[in-house]
């Protein structure tokens, strides 16, 4: 090996070695895991109370479906959002953009921990949120121990997180397109609004679906907002998704193969989304 | 069809003024090139036409409307961009035909509209491709394709083929010269190569920092620049410019004496008044203008730095007394490489010290 190499690989072995113990390793292991019947002394090969378990538990049903649940409704919602608040941001008649451009992305920023306990705050009985809808003349909501209402705080709080951080990557989008596009087609009497159905959309649709495809790996491994907001996926398991509930097979019961066997559900549910949304997504050639 | 007249227009961005108070009159049925160098607003004044940029005061008016506060689509005109401007996830087809499609526009024709427009520019087996499957000249097809699609009264080009290599420019500018006398409508197109605009023009105008300089025949503005700025920029390679001072007027003209250790005396009939003796004049030659010793105005001893041999023609540069460069047509017969030669001027323009032509 040739001496720039070596020191290359020198320079790199630390990583790599963590990167091996702590990820390849992890990979490996609880794949061999997910197999194991790990509620015994010795751990024994039973895919029939792991993977099997699967199919007949309803608790994992419930997760399953709260995780869909919120995939289906919060990311088209957010992504909506993220385009029109893009378009906004992208507009010429905007002052002030930069301010605007760093008050949509600062969520982000933003501790989970901290947002989650405002929102606690905000959603509680006696929060903001009940005393404007009361001010409005709207009955007050038990958004933390109703389950719909649960659910949509959770959705409404990973809406304001995330918007705007899609609505950057769209805004990235936006502005490659090139403005003489539009000219050609104002000069050719066409719309603003067809121009954003027909030219806007149409070459937006790598970004959106890149956009979709980070949203759904995000929700498929929704963990935070269940856990700090609706107080571990409350009330009840009304909230709990399957981030949530791998957490409490592996480390409240101990149920590693289970947990294990989860992990590997829920990566393989989210590759098989996002190929479904890359394959809807594509580019159709004539 | 329809004829452009333009009545002091002015262009300002913010307290920034871009172009002050053009007047033009461009007929119906007419090719008119705007050509400037960069900066000098020939796209701001086009765009103006579209439609894309507000006019800042002035009356701008197609086919006799006043149209400042018309929207682009309303004018009745087509325009070709300098980037093509196609949508690129569309095909050709689609290309031409979403204008006429997105403001409802009866199938039929605008089948028949399509059909028509590939048969012009030869497009018709490129009907189903994406443009990023198209050559650069094959894009730029399309983009006049589409502005024919709207069978406009008026015709507004953008640099359209400052993007393409040498041979298919020459190629898309016989081009459009045939498209024009096909259709027989009013074409504003705007450059800054002058060999462009000297091709294609009915009429050229001439245009600097944000003002008309001169309006006229290609021709017209080669014997006949109004100033300085217009015979450096028509013609090609460029008019050479000898800083001189008047040393006699008379009646029917003046004596100029051109700068340098070697001083050259030129007369140089004027109908109007000539500036006073001593004031400083530019005197003018096209290196097409220069001659064989004696047989011109005056001769001129220049020494030779390099030449260009370009068959038929060579281009001496060289440099006279005062070491000011000059560019020197030469035919086949009078090559010269090196060494000491002696031209005759045989045409000249007089300019005065602020560039106005003095004639």
């Amino acid at each position: 090996m040739r001496l720039r190499t070596r020191t290359a690989y020198a320079f790199l072995t630390p990583y790599l070695l963590v990167f091996l113990a702590f990820w390849i390793w992890p990979i490996v292991n609880s794949f061999w895991l997910s197999f194991l019947n790990t509620r015994t002394a010795n751990w024994t090969f039973n895919p029939q109370v792991t993977w099997g378990r699967l199919l007949v538990d309803p608790a994992f049903a419930n997760a399953l479906k709260n995780t869909l649940l919120i995939l289906v409704i919060q990311v088209p919602i957010m992504i909506a959002l993220a385009t029109v608040l893009a378009v906004l941001l992208n507009s010429p008649a905007l002052k002030a953009r930069g301010p605007f451009r760093f008050a949509f992305f600062a969520p982000v920023v933003v501790g989970e921990v901290a947002y989650a306990a405002v929102f606690r705050l905000m959603f509680n009985e006696f929060g903001i949120i009940n005393k404007l809808g009361m001010t409005a003349g709207l009955p007050a909501v038990a958004w933390l121990s109703e389950p719909t209402a649960a659910m949509a705080v959770i959705i409404i709080a990973l809406t304001w997180r995330w918007a705007g951080y899609n609505a950057i990557i769209i805004l990235a989008g936006l502005q490659s397109i090139p403005d003489d596009v539009y000219e050609a087609a104002t000069i050719d009497g066409v719309s603003k609004f067809r121009q954003f159905l027909f030219i806007t959309l149409p070459l937006l649709r790598p970004v959106i679906i890149l956009c979709v495809v980070l949203s759904v790996i995000g929700t498929m491994q929704l963990f935070s907002e269940p856990f700090l907001i609706t107080n571990r996926g409350g009330p009840g398991q009304a909230t709990e998704t399957l981030g949530l509930f791998l957490y409490r097979m592996g480390f409240n019961t101990f149920n590693f193969g289970y947990a294990s066997a989860i992990a590997y559900t829920i990566a393989a549910l989210a590759v098989a989304i996002s190929l479904l949304n890359l394959w809807i997504g594509r580019e159709r050639e004539q | 069809m329809a004829g452009v007249s333009l009545k002091k227009v002015v262009k300002r961005f913010g307290a920034y003024q871009i172009i002050h108070g053009a007047d033009l009159e461009v007929a119906d049925g007419e090719f008119v090139v705007f050509v400037g160098p960069s900066g000098c607003g020939k796209s701001t004044l086009l765009r103006m036409i579209a439609g894309l940029e507000e006019v800042s005061a002035g009356e701008l008016m197609i086919g006799g409307r006043l149209v400042n506060d018309v929207e682009p689509a309303e004018r009745g005109v087509a325009m070709v961009f300098q980037s093509y401007a196609l949508y690129p996830h569309m095909t050709v087809e689609q290309n031409l035909s979403f204008g006429l499609r997105m403001t409802g526009h009866d199938k039929a024709d605008i089948a028949r509209r399509v059909t028509r427009t590939a048969g012009i520019l030869r497009i018709a087996e490129l009907l189903q491709r994406k443009p990023r499957q198209l050559s650069g000249g094959q894009r730029q097809r399309v983009a006049i394709g589409r502005a024919i699609m709207r069978e406009p009264k008026l015709f507004l080009f953008d640099e359209p083929l400052s993007n393409l290599d040498a041979e298919l420019r020459v190629q898309m500018r016989v081009e459009l010269a045939r498209l024009h006398r096909e259709l027989g409508v009013t074409m504003i197109y705007v450059t800054h190569d002058q060999t462009e605009a000297m091709t294609l023009a009915d009429r050229i105008v001439v245009l600097r920092d944000g003002n008309i300089e001169q309006v006229g025949r290609p021709l017209d503005l080669y014997d006949d620049p109004d100033n300085q700025f217009v015979a450096g920029f028509v013609g090609s390679p460029k008019m050479n410019f000898i800083p001189a001072r008047i040393v006699e007027r008379g009646e029917k003209g003046a004596t100029v004496e051109l700068a340098g250790d070697r001083p050259t005396r030129l007369r140089q009939p004027l109908t109007g008044p000539a500036p006073e003796a001593g004031s400083s004049v530019v005197v003018g030659v096209r290196p097409e203008h220069f001659g064989e010793a004696g047989k011109g105005d005056a001769d001129l001893s220049v020494a030779v730095d390099m030449a260009e041999h370009l068959g038929g023609t060579t281009f001496v540069y060289a440099s006279m007394a005062g070491n000011r460069e000059l560019v020197i047509q030469r035919d086949a017969e009078h090559r010269a490489d090196a060494g000491e030669i002696t031209v005759s001027i045989r045409k000249s323009y007089l300019f005065d010290e602020s560039g106005k032509r003095l004639r």
